[in-house]
């Protein structure tokens, strides 16, 4: 426990402990124009607060280097990308190992009414990609996915299936699921159906 | 193999590739390009199938959607079988299988004629209320035989070998019909850049354009179809969608649309291709250009295979190149139909006469007829048609000026065809799936849209406008006017002049009368599909029934995959006459969704098989798998039940699961429980407002178990919420109950306390939780965690430390819902497999042993600790569930549910009450929801007690257990009642105090 208030804990094992992601059953697949695969154990951080509270925003800033995008937006740098959920959540996903450090880093630069929840553990990252990724989530979500509705930079949290995700849209062929474990397995069955269509299978 | 009925020349259809198929067991060809009903036809195949109710012989009728008797099975084999095909709709493919529907015992043979004719005795109008009513035994009679005589189709015995799919759509303006007036709302709003999608029910676009002879622009009308269509597909905003019926008009502009994309190749899927796919679209903008289906006339024997619609005839020959017949005759009461009879004596075929209802009518199509050498004659009708297996003759005789009676004698002339045209009624059901009732305009003659309820636009005949210049302007416009709508730059695209003759008026005939009336006279259908007769709806108004719903319903006119499409508009007209009203006041039915039949697979789509529903692992699933668990649904999550080990039955593995953790020790999956992690200087507050019990003073290191209720009082969730920090709390929620609880926190704090600094979060899937029970807990622990003091006086019940478990940082909490010695060690989910399989290393030795949700059951039950959800119902409040110590009265600022329990009906005497429940017999387990009696013998209805909610047998205690809410129960302890059962056993049984196994809780506390 870092302080009496919150408790902060570093929830990484010593090194020979075998990880195993949400959905470490799973090989990434090809099909034509489509790619599948994990972007397995990232850290995840949801981080609660009032945009209206300027510390805030400059905490957030300051730690992260990067501003608290708006509105179904997201700001990304090299290894991290902030997500709007809602408005007053964000995720924050990462390299993998480095929640205690950033969470740590956010509650030194946060003051007041906030929140840091690390769910590494409870979440995972399914990466979509190819000219048919658009296609495979028409089948899956109801969402608007064209061009004009969601371009790149764009965050939407929906139904899935019948389930939910997080969708970001990371390129023109390029999009990012953020979907909870315990679903991963079924969401990943779903999307490796509706791949079928383009061939999608483990690649050599 | 000959095509007696094929034109050797013209038509869509390609003759270089000819095809086979079957139908009813004889095999025919056809040609790429047809629809199986016109390769039909085109082998002269006159009997299609049996009528529902007289069992008579019928033919096809119409060329689209509208066709009443051609309904098929379809498939070659039992897993491709698909009913309720229309034969208009299904293109031709090389191997195609089709079999009647209807027809029992079997199409070719009359032997259902004579039934028919002594069973339409059995099946008057309104059959279906009668045989329901008197005899009430009657209809177990009836009812196999109509199921079996009636049928459209059956289901198929085998499963479906091919996939069903969905697609998400999203379009700025959607166009439904891509017949003139369609395709060019398509260009006009297509060319302002809006994302369009433009459906089509057939498998070619262009609508009555496809046969039509008419000139556009001086070439020939499929030439402008074909230029604009490769506009189209030619822009990147556009999709186009044949094959595609627009089903169902349904709230906020969201519309399904069944596509058949794979039924024209073959009897199966190609591989990795969807067979069908619903469309689920939500438009900005709707434009409907539905077109309109031509109303056939009613008259005595019109039924008989040979009775057409006059453009279903014009469909066949100039896009099929099929002349179902030799020589016709065309009955009408208006111009345009007079294409018809120009078109077959163009075929080469003889055109006996035109009959034409209108007295006092001259123009351009009449003086064609004359020029042609065509006999006409004015004042008409054809009464009758006379033949046995199909037509050969009609009997027509003069009418007087409304065409309500015969006026002159009749003459039989002799013919193989009748085609009628009554005018047309507008295809308005897709405006009144939206709510909005049709409403009859008598320029048209017939129902146009009503109101408009949704942002929809109506583009040519379906609004009435049949003028083929018209419908082309209309359609430009409002494709425009839809774009601009939906914030597009549009202007209507220009369209072609199409050189047409103007149509003198058309004359309101809806059916021919008889020189006998409609009651005496040959049987005049109205719905084909329903054997709805003229005289039926004339009795059914005799009868009292003068709303047009009653009508309906009595008569069933309008039912099944008809929808009233052909026959509705007629029936109308038959009972305004009969009622003496209009047809306005008469009204119509609501035409529900969908428009035609779906199939189920594509309502289902991929929601199917192991994607029916969506299973939830913990991280630990793999390894329960590998380990023989038998799994349980819990909500969502597949939670391990038992573990049984070879041989064993399943009460063997409980009683071995539940006696090895009180022996030793055992472990539990406990990764499912909701977790809310909740954080905020005000988050203690928060929670002793939501929970029924204090956590004032809830230290650091701290755990306390808590009772939830709606603000009724009724306990709805409990469990431990630990305190992590000052402002940090772990709330812990039943499984099931997780997702509702994190919105019930949510809903209070947004709504009521949005003052209070407090964030809540789920976590339940970001911690994997395993619970080791048992004596030999601590040791087991010890072994694999060195930074926790596990001394009983340091580390004590109730508290929870941070340490490391296996290598793994972990929060172990020291509660139990077992009364064992207990420890629920959380670790990041990513670790979880690794510190279970750890444990299990070292917990050999201790014969550590995997138990699951039922031996958790019942070892809690043997503590007297309850399941929500369980041994509460809703109306079960803390003090009934002798839970008054989970209730602190005095907090300062109240909390929920405080005054709902202090309701005149929860404090008053005479409650239910949960007690424990000790069987005479100790071998018997009550069944759980067996209620209580106190005295068996009284006589029923007995005075119950209440049910018995959870039921065990215990391998610890050497005897059954149960748990149960008892009026009165708590004052009742020792009391003697009785449950008497189902199958005449009674019970007895002891009330007594639910908790059943170390009453002072020694064994959790060591």
């Amino acid at each position: 426990m870092s302080d009496t208030f919150t408790a902060v804990m570093d929830q990484l094992p010593t090194a020979d402990v075998l990880a195993r992601s949400p959905l470490y059953q799973h090989s990434a697949l090809r099909g034509d124009g489509l790619q599948l695969q994990e972007n397995a154990l990232a850290t995840q951080l949801v981080i609660r607060g009032n945009t209206d509270d300027a510390s805030f925003v400059q905490g957030v800033a300051k730690a992260t280097g990067l501003a608290l995008p708006g509105n179904l937006q997201s700001e990304a740098n090299n290894d991290w990308r902030l997500r709007w959920i809602a408005p007053d959540e964000w995720l924050l996903t990462g390299p993998a190992n480095a929640a205690f450090t950033m969470e740590t880093a956010l509650r030194e630069n946060l003051s007041g009414h906030y929140a840091v929840i690390n769910v590494s553990g409870g979440q995972t990252l399914v990466r979509l990609s190819g000219a048919n990724a658009r296609a495979v989530l028409m089948k899956s979500c109801p969402y608007d996915v064209h061009d004009r509705n969601f371009p790149a930079g764009k965050v939407v949290s929906t139904v899935f299936a019948k389930s939910q995700a997080i969708i970001s849209r990371l390129g023109d062929d390029e999009w990012e699921l953020v979907v909870r474990r315990s679903f991963a397995d079924y969401i990943w069955r779903w999307l490796v159906d509706a791949g079928q269509e383009f061939g999608l299978s483990e690649h050599a | 193999m000959t095509q007696p009925n094929r034109l050797n020349s013209g038509g869509r259809i390609d003759r270089d590739q000819p095809m086979q198929f079957e139908f009813n067991g004889r095999r025919y060809s056809g040609f790429q390009g047809d629809t199986l009903a016109s390769a039909m036809l085109a082998n002269g195949v006159d009997l299609v199938g049996r009528s529902f109710k007289y069992g008579r012989r019928r033919g096809i009728v119409a060329a689209g959607a509208e066709e009443p008797n051609a309904i098929l099975q379809l498939g070659a084999t039992e897993a491709t079988q698909v009913p309720n095909v229309r034969a208009t709709q299904q293109e031709l493919f090389d191997g195609l299988v089709a079999q009647p529907t209807s027809g029992w015992p079997s199409l070719n043979t009359d032997a259902l004629g004579m039934v028919g004719k002594v069973f339409g005795s059995l099946l008057p109008p309104g059959f279906y209320y009668k045989t329901f009513m008197f005899p009430r035994f009657g209809w177990k009679l009836y009812e196999k035989y109509i199921r079996k005589a009636a049928g459209f189709g059956r289901s198929p015995r085998a499963e479906d070998v091919d996939q069903y799919d969905h697609l998400n759509q999203h379009a700025d303006v959607l166009i439904v019909g891509a017949g003139a007036a369609g395709l060019a709302a398509a260009l006009s709003a297509a060319r302002s850049g809006a994302r369009v999608i433009l459906a089509d029910e057939q498998s070619e676009m262009g609508g009555s354009l496809l046969h039509s002879r008419d000139l556009m622009g001086g070439k020939p009308a499929t030439q402008w179809v074909a230029d604009t269509l490769a506009e189209l597909a030619g822009r990147d905003n556009v999709l186009l969608l044949p094959r595609s019926t627009v089903n169902g008009y349904h709230d906020h502009n969201f519309l399904t649309i069944h596509e058949r994309r794979t039924d024209h190749i073959a009897d199966r899927a190609p591989e990795g291709m969807s067979r069908q796919r619903l469309h689920r679209v939500r438009a900005r903008w709707v434009v409907l250009a539905t077109g309109a289906h031509e109303r056939p006339l009613v008259f005595a024997n019109n039924d008989l295979p040979g009775c057409m619609l006059a453009s279903a005839v014009s469909t066949y020959l100039n896009r099929y190149a099929v002349a179902p017949g030799n020589k016709l005759v065309l009955m009408t009461a208006n111009d345009y139909a007079y294409r018809t009879a120009f078109d077959w004596q163009d075929a080469g075929r003889d055109v006996v006469a035109i009959v034409d209802s209108r007295a006092d009518v001259s123009g351009h199509y009449q003086e064609e007829a004359k020029r042609r050498g065509i006999a006409v004659l004015l004042g008409h009708g054809v009464i009758e048609a006379r033949g046995s297996k199909k037509v050969t003759g009609a009997v027509v005789a003069s009418l007087n000026a409304d065409g309500s009676a015969v006026a002159g004698a009749s003459r039989t002339l002799s013919c193989d065809l009748i085609a009628s045209s009554g005018g047309w009624s507008p295809v308005v059901h897709l405006s009144a799936h939206t709510g909005s009732r049709p409403v009859w305009n008598d320029d048209v003659l017939g129902f146009v849209p009503g109101e408009t309820l949704q942002q929809m636009k109506t583009a040519g005949a379906v609004k009435g406008s049949y003028d083929l210049v018209a419908c082309l302007r209309d359609g430009a416009e409002q494709g425009a006017e839809a774009a601009k709508l939906a914030g597009f730059d549009a202007t209507p695209a220009t369209t072609p002049e199409v050189d047409s003759w103007p149509e003198a008026k058309a004359m309101a005939l809806y059916s021919i009368p008889h020189t006998q009336p409609n009651s005496r006279a040959p049987k005049q259908f109205v719905d084909l599909q329903n054997d709805v007769t003229a005289a039926a709806i004339e009795l059914a108004t005799r009868e009292g029934f003068e709303s047009i719903e009653h009508v309906k319903r009595y008569t069933a006119m309008g039912f099944g995959t008809d929808q009233g499409k052909l026959g509705n508009i007629n029936g109308m007209a038959i009972a305004a006459k009969s009622l003496g009203q209009s047809i306005p006041d008469t009204g119509t039915t609501i035409f529900r969704p969908n428009y035609t039949p779906v199939t189920f697979g594509a309502v289902v789509g991929r929601h199917c098989g192991e994607l029916f529903e969506p299973e939830r692992y913990t991280a630990m699933h793999d390894w329960h798998v590998q380990h023989g668990a038998e799994f349980e649904n819990v909500g969502q999550w597949k939670r391990p039940w038992y573990y049984p080990k070879a041989g064993e039955t399943m009460q063997q593995a409980l009683d071995r699961e539940c006696l090895a953790t009180r022996e030793s020790i055992g472990i539990l999956d406990a990764s499912t429980l909701g977790k809310i992690d909740i954080q905020g200087k005000d988050a203690r507050e928060f929670i002793g407002r939501i929970y029924t019990n204090a956590w004032a003073k809830l230290a650091v290191g701290k755990c306390r178990y808590g009772l939830m209720c709606h603000e009724d009082g009724m306990v709805f969730d409990d469990g431990v919420t630990s305190c992590l920090g000052e402002n940090h709390f772990l709330m812990t929620t039943t499984t099931g109950g997780a997702a509702g609880v994190l919105e019930w926190l949510e809903l209070y704090h947004q709504t009521e306390w949005p003052e209070l600094e407090v964030f809540m979060n789920t976590v339940t899937d970001h911690w994997a939780t395993m619970t080791i029970a048992g004596p030999n807990a601590r040791k087991l622990l010890a072994e694999l965690c060195d930074d926790i003091d596990l001394d009983k006086d340091s580390f004590k019940f109730m508290d929870w430390r941070q340490g490391t478990v296996a290598g793994v940082p972990a929060r172990v909490f020291r509660i139990s819902f077992t009364g064992e010695l207990s420890y629920e060690i959380n670790v990041q989910a990513n670790y979880g497999l690794h510190v279970w399989e750890k444990l299990f290393e070292h917990g050999e030795k201790y014969n550590l042993t995997p138990y699951g949700t039922e031996s958790m059951h019942i070892l809690r039950a043997e503590k007297g600790f309850i399941i929500a959800g369980q041994d509460t119902d809703g109306s079960v409040h803390p003090y009934d569930l002798n839970h008054g110590w989970a209730v602190k009265e005095d907090k300062p600022f109240s909390f929920i549910g405080k005054r709902g329990m202090k309701r005149e009906d929860c404090v008053r005497e005479g409650r239910k009450q949960l007690v424990g429940l000790k069987t005479k017999d100790p071998k018997v387990v009550l069944p759980e929801g067996a209620q209580a009696v106190d005295d068996p013998k009284q006589p029923l209805p007995m005075a119950m007690l209440g049910h018995v909610t959870s039921s065990y047998y215990s391998a610890n205690l050497g005897r059954s257990i149960a748990m149960g809410l008892i009026k009165d129960g708590l004052n009742r302890n020792g009391d003697t009642i009785y449950y008497p059962l189902s199958n005449g056993q009674v019970v007895e049984a002891e009330i007594c105090s639910t908790i059943f196994l170390d009453p002072k809780g020694d064994r959790q506390n060591v």
